[in-house]
C-alpha cells in the first residue's frame, strides 16, 4: 500500500510540472466561464424579448400577461457541464495517457520496479495520483463554476446551489477516474504508444461524441429546426401520448444512449442541476429515484475500468522499450 | 517538381504502411456507411409518428417530410464527416510530421539537398490523394445505400450533389490534415501534437458557433440546423464570427448540396470552406519548425 502511495506522491509531483495539466485546467474553466456568459446573455435577451412583448400587450389593452421567464441559477450551467463531458473525458485520456507513456519513452519502467513490488503497484499508483489530480481540478470547476453564476449571471449562491454542485462534481471525479483508468490500462497493454494514443482517440470519438449524437439524431423531435412536436402545434401530453405508440423504437434509441458513460453522467449531472425540465425544483429524493439506475451503471462501469488496469499492470513489461 | 513528386508517393506508402490510424479511417468509413440506414429508420418513424399524429386528429399541418430528397437520408453523415473525418485528417497530418522525427531521420534529410518547402508541398499531396481516395469510397458507399433504399439508382442531378458533397468533404479534410501537419512540425511532444488540432477542433466546432447562436455545445452535433438568434449580442457576434465558424459553414454548405434545411449562404459558405482549406495548407508549407526536429518524448 505505501509504495502505491509513493508512486502516487511522484506521479503528483510530475504532473505538476505537466504543462498539459495546467492547459487542461485553464481550458476547462474558460470553457465552464464561457458558457455562463452565453447562457446569462441568452436569457438576458429572452427576458427582453418578453418585455417588449408585455409592453406590446399592454398597449393593446389585453389584461392577460404571459409569465415571464425565470432565471434558475444552475441552469447556466448547461454548456459548461457538456464541455466537462466532451472536453473532460479527451484531458483524462491525454493525462492519463502520458502518465504510462513518458515511462516507456524515457526507459524508466525497470527503475520504477525496484521500488514496486508489481506492475500493479505501479498503475494503481499512477492511478491514485491521477485520481488526486481530478479531484482538486473537480474541484476548481466546481468553484468556477458558482462563481461564474454569482458574479456573471447575477444570481445568489446558497448552500442548494453549493451542494447540488458538489454532488455534480463528484459526478466529474468518477467520469474523469473511469476515462484515466481506461487510458492507462490500454497505453500499458499497448506496445506501441501511437497506436494506444489512437485507439483512445477512437474510444473518445466513439463514447463521448458518436454513440450519444446517434441517439439524439434519431430523436423524432429533432427532425426539423425547433422541434418536430412544437412545428406540428402538439401539446406535451399529446406528444408523450402518440410516443407510447413507438416504445419500441424510443426503447432502443434511449438504450443505445445509455450505453454511453457519457450519457449516464449528463442525464445525472443534469438532473442533480435542474438543468433538465423535470427535475427543477424537486429534492434530491426525487432525483435519485429518477437517476439511480444511471449512478449504479456508472459506478459499476468505472469499477470495471479501474479493475481492468489494474490487471493490464500484470502486462507492464509491455512498457520496457525492446 | 520531383521533391514534391517524390515526397507524395513517400507519403502515401508511408501512410498505408502505418497500422496505428486504421481504426479512425475504419471509424469514419463504417459511420458513413451507417448513417444512411440511420437517417432512413428515422425518416421511415417520424413518417409513421406524424401519421399516427394526423390519425389521432392532433394536427392539421402538412408533414415537414413530404417531398424530401433521397439524399435527406444521408444528412447524418455531414456530422460524421466533421466529427469523425477530420480528426482522422489531423491525425493522418500530426503522423506524417512525426514520421521522421520518430525515425531519426528528420536530421538525415536535413543534410541532403534538399527544398524543405517542396518536401511538405510533396507529403501534402500525398495525404490529399489519400483523403481523397478515402471520400471517393465514402461517396460511392452513399450513393449505393440511397440507391438500395430508394430501389433503383440515384439520377444525374443527385449523383453530381453527391460529388459535390465529396469535394466540399475533401476540402474540409485536407485543411484539417494541414491543422494537423503543423501542429506535428511545431510541438514537441506527440500527445500535444496530437492534442492541439483536437483542441483546435473543438473550439471551432463547439465554442465559436456557441458564442454566435447561444446553442448548446452538444446539440451543434445535430445535422438539423439550429434557429438563427436574432438578439443584439448574438446576431453581431454570429456575423463577426461566421468565417472562423468552419465547421457550421460545412453544415451549412453541405445541407443546402443535399437538400437539408440550412440556415445562411450555402455558396459563401462552401468559400469559406474552401478558403480555409487554403490557409491551413499554406501555413503547413510555409511555417518552418526549426526547433522541433528531434524524436517526440512524452
Amino acid at each position: 500500500m505505501s509504495e502505491t502511495v509513493t508512486l502516487a506522491r511522484k506521479e503528483l509531483l510530475d504532473l505538476r510540472r505537466d504543462r498539459v495539466v495546467w492547459i487542461v485546467v485553464g481550458t476547462l474553466g474558460l470553457a465552464v466561464v464561457l458558457s455562463v456568459v452565453v447562457a446569462s446573455l441568452d436569457f438576458r435577451a429572452q427576458l427582453a424579448d418578453y418585455e417588449a412583448y408585455a409592453a406590446q400587450v399592454k398597449a393593446s389593452g389585453s389584461g392577460v400577461t404571459p409569465a415571464a421567464p425565470q432565471l434558475f441559477p444552475l441552469q447556466l450551467l448547461r454548456g459548461g457541464m457538456e464541455y466537462v463531458e466532451v472536453l473532460g473525458a479527451l484531458f483524462a485520456l491525454m493525462i492519463g495517457y502520458g502518465a504510462i507513456a513518458k515511462e516507456r519513452s524515457r526507459g524508466t519502467v525497470d527503475l520504477l520496479l525496484t521500488r514496486a513490488r508489481s506492475g500493479t503497484s505501479i498503475v494503481m499508483g499512477k492511478l491514485l495520483g491521477l485520481a488526486i489530480l481530478w479531484a482538486v481540478i473537480m474541484a476548481a470547476v466546481v468553484v468556477t463554476a458558482l462563481a461564474s453564476v454569482a458574479l456573471i449571471g447575477g444570481s445568489t449562491i446558497g448552500w442548494h446551489e453549493v451542494g447540488r454542485m458538489a454532488l455534480a462534481g463528484a459526478a466529474g471525479w468518477v467520469y474523469a477516474v473511469f476515462w484515466s483508468a481506461i487510458a492507462v490500462a490500454v497505453t500499458t497493454l499497448t506496445r506501441n504508444s501511437t497506436a494506444a494514443l489512437l485507439t483512445l482517440l477512437v474510444l473518445w470519438l466513439v463514447i463521448v461524441l458518436v454513440i450519444p449524437q446517434i441517439g439524439d439524431t434519431m430523436d423524432p423531435d429533432n427532425q426539423v429546426p425547433g422541434g418536430l412536436f412544437k412545428a406540428l402545434a402538439i401539446a406535451k401530453p399529446d406528444e408523450h401520448a402518440v410516443l407510447h405508440h413507438f416504445a419500441t423504437y424510443e426503447s432502443l434509441r434511449n438504450g443505445l444512449e445509455v450505453s454511453s458513460l457519457s450519457k449516464l453522467y449528463e442525464r445525472f449531472t443534469f438532473a442533480t442541476l435542474g438543468i433538465k425540465d423535470i427535475y427543477n425544483g424537486q429534492s434530491l429524493a426525487v432525483v435519485w429515484d429518477g437517476t439511480f439506475r444511471y449512478v449504479i451503471g456508472a459506478l459499476t462501469l468505472t469499477g470495471a475500468a479501474l479493475t481492468f488496469a489494474a490487471a493490464s499492470g500484470r502486462r507492464i513489461h509491455t512498457l520496457r522499450r525492446s | 517538381m520531383s521533391t514534391a513528386i517524390t515526397a507524395a508517393r513517400h507519403e502515401l506508402l508511408a501512410s498505408v504502411r502505418a497500422k496505428a490510424p486504421y481504426a479512425l479511417v475504419a471509424a469514419f468509413l463504417g459511420m458513413v456507411a451507417a448513417s444512411t440506414f440511420i437517417g432512413w429508420r428515422t425518416t421511415v418513424t417520424v413518417t409513421a409518428i406524424y401519421e399516427r399524429v394526423l390519425a389521432d386528429g392532433y394536427t392539421t399541418q402538412p408533414n415537414p417530410f413530404t417531398d424530401v430528397s433521397p439524399l435527406y437520408y444521408v444528412r447524418n453523415t455531414v456530422i460524421y464527416v466533421l466529427l469523425i473525418g477530420t480528426l482522422m485528417a489531423a491525425t493522418l497530418g500530426v503522423q506524417s510530421a512525426l514520421r521522421d522525427r520518430k525515425a531519426e531521420t528528420a536530421a538525415l534529410i536535413g543534410t541532403r539537398p534538399v527544398d524543405a518547402r517542396a518536401l511538405r508541398t510533396g507529403r501534402l499531396l500525398g495525404l490529399g490523394i489519400l483523403l481523397a481516395a478515402l471520400v471517393a469510397v465514402t461517396e460511392v458507399v452513399t450513393w449505393v445505400s440511397v440507391g438500395l433504399l430508394v430501389g433503383g439508382p440515384l439520377d444525374a442531378a443527385e449523383t453530381l450533389r453527391i460529388a459535390g458533397f465529396g469535394v466540399l468533404t475533401w476540402l474540409l479534410l485536407v485543411g484539417f490534415a494541414g491543422v494537423g501537419m503543423l501542429s506535428g512540425r511545431l510541438l514537441h511532444r506527440e500527445r500535444t501534437a496530437l492534442l492541439a488540432p483536437v483542441v483546435v477542433w473543438a473550439v471551432i466546432a463547439f465554442v465559436v458557433p456557441q458564442l454566435g447562436t447561444a446553442a448548446r455545445p452538444v446539440s451543434l452535433l445535430n445535422p438539423v440546423p439550429l434557429p438563427a438568434q436574432d438578439s443584439g449580442a448574438f446576431a453581431w457576434l454570429s456575423h463577426a464570427l461566421a468565417p472562423i465558424a468552419i465547421t457550421e459553414r460545412f453544415k451549412t454548405a453541405s445541407g443546402a448540396l443535399l437538400g437539408s434545411p440550412t440556415t445562411g449562404s450555402a455558396a459563401a459558405s462552401a468559400l469559406l470552406v474552401a478558403l480555409f482549406a487554403a490557409v491551413a495548407l499554406t501555413a503547413a508549407i510555409l511555417v518552418r519548425g526549426t526547433r522541433t526536429q528531434g524524436v517526440p518524448h512524452e
